[in-house]
């Protein structure tokens, strides 16, 4: 917290934002959404590394889109990690068959809202399928009562796939929705609790860890949606110890991200 | 220093959000380094203007990191009397400001009804505050402009307006932007870089925002410390009755 108050970057600790994006997206302006742009974010708020999904692969087009992350992480392969996103409408063995065993990429995005596919359809058992065979992570969006990607939702997938972990996007996004995502992390130990958003506060991170704890709790942003600094702020100056701090800011998504170093 | 525009007393239903006392208010400040803040009550939003803008000068009255700021209703009803006596009283209570929740309690912000209320505020120096999701960017630019010398800051714009924000900001002076909840990816600079860093207000959202928020966001942006300082508390200082 002194080097905020210093207007300096924090050194002690690695950081690595575990939801993020690149890129343009048409349903409002983003002053400057590059990778760029993210990468001199990142070094003013001591971020160390980012795992993105590009606007274009969530919003609209998932091959060109899943290529425009691969891209990104050529080109800044030491700040960025991708997601590969699988929209269940656009081909999902495809793509996973094109990306799935590629280094750029460290784990599978699914934006159900988005795709106005339910988390539970038949149409992503090719993810499932190929996270219980690798390891990989899986991140999907989760929104309290949608009718795509609510907690029930989320429950049902984890009960059904008990050894894939699941990062719960927004841990369920909204007040209510929190309540919802801790409690299923509960009953399902592969769910773990992302927590960017538009509501979330340090009061509510430090419930999660203190009801799942601080290696099923990871930090993400969402930006360039939402500027980085929102989420972070709320971690850092939240009532945690300097030890689940780390594992919260970092040290918990690094360890989800080795899952190819255990591959044959 | 920091001065926090856009904060709250009182308890509020929909969320835990504590219990909403001038002690907790008081405690959370030090925790982020808030020096004073500008508070309104929840009973002036949720329940009953009138009583909650009493309540809220009794709340701060011994409290000189504390500052007042009233709601405004149309007075129509004239359920927090006439403009004239609303403005008299806000100013003899020592009122800083006046906020405006026109969604929640069922008004146009540019419509006829609030019209002599706004003039009555704008007359007395008194800046206007309003959420974002309170009315439309329309109606801010049609105030601003009815009301020239009216200074208004809006709060909460989120990360999806700044396409609909900019075209107000452009074409108006005195219209400036808050900090609580203002999340669009490097939102902060470009406002700054477009408009001036006179346009922002810090503000937190607290208790509903987590302070952390905009303070991570001011402190760690890319704008040198003069911006900094002025967004912080200078610009408040500066429009405030």
């Amino acid at each position: 917290m002194k080097a905020l108050f210093d207007r300096e970057p924090p050194r002690s600790v690695r950081i690595v934002d575990a939801h993020a994006h690149t890129g343009p997206y048409s349903l409002f302006f983003i002053p400057d959404s590059g990778a760029e742009a993210m990468a001199r974010v990142m070094d003013r708020c001591g971020v160390s590394h980012a795992v993105i999904s590009s606007h274009l692969a969530i919003q609209l087009d998932a091959a060109e889109g899943n290529a425009a992350t691969a891209d990104v992480v050529d080109r800044l392969p030491d700040r960025f990690t991708g997601y590969l996103t699988v929209n269940p409408w656009q081909d999902p063995t495809g793509e996973l068959g094109k990306w799935g065993m590629d280094p750029r990429f460290g784990g599978i995005k699914l934006h159900p809202d988005l795709h106005d596919y339910p988390l539970t359809g038949r149409r992503f058992e090719p993810v499932w399928e190929f996270a219980e065979e690798t390891g990989c992570p899986v991140l999907t969006h989760t929104y309290d009562d949608s009718p795509y990607n609510d907690l029930p939702m989320l429950e049902e997938v984890a009960t059904r796939h008990p050894d894939v972990v699941i990062l719960a996007g927004h841990a369920g996004a909204t007040p209510l929705g929190f309540d919802r995502a801790i409690e299923v992390a509960q009953r399902r130990p592969g769910v773990v609790l992302e927590v960017c958003g538009s509501f979330n506060t340090g009061a509510d991170i430090v419930r999660m860890v203190r009801e799942v704890g601080p290696d099923r709790v990871v930090y993400g942003s969402d930006f360039p949606f939402i500027d980085l600094r929102m989420s972070l702020g709320r971690v850092i100056f939240c009532d945690l110890t300097e030890e689940d701090r780390a594992a919260v800011l970092g040290g918990t998504m690094t360890r989800l991200l080795e899952w190819r170093s255990g591959l044959e | 220093m920091l001065i926090d525009a856009d904060a709250m007393l009182g308890r509020h239903p929909r969320r835990d959000a504590g219990p909403g006392t001038v002690a907790q208010s008081l405690a959370d400040m030090d925790r982020f380094g808030i020096a004073e803040s500008l508070v309104s009550h929840s009973w002036s939003w949720l329940h009953d203007p009138r009583a909650g803008n009493l309540r809220l000068l009794d709340l701060v009255a011994d409290q000189p990191r504390l500052h007042a700021c009233w709601v405004l209703l149309p007075a129509t009803c004239e359920e927090t009397g006439t403009p004239e006596r609303f403005v008299a009283a806000a100013l003899d209570g020592g009122v800083r400001a006046v906020r405006a929740y026109p969604a929640d309690h069922g008004y146009d912000l540019a419509g006829r009804d609030v019209a002599p209320m706004l003039a009555a505020v704008s007359e007395a120096g008194l800046p206007l505050l309003v959420d974002a999701t309170q009315t439309t960017w329309g109606a801010v630019e049609s105030i601003a402009t009815a009301h020239p010398s009216l200074t208004i800051v809006v709060g909460g714009l989120g990360y999806r307006v700044l396409r609909q924000a900019a075209g107000v900001l452009s074409r108006t002076r005195k219209v400036h932007v808050g900090l609580a909840n203002l999340s669009s990816h490097c939102g902060l600079e470009w406002l700054v870089e477009r408009y001036g860093y006179g346009r922002l207000i810090f503000g937190t959202g607290a208790p509903l925002r987590d302070p952390a928020e905009s303070v991570t966001r001011l402190l760690w942006s890319e704008l040198d410390d003069e911006a900094v300082a002025a967004i912080a508390s200078g610009n408040l200082l500066r429009v405030v009755a």
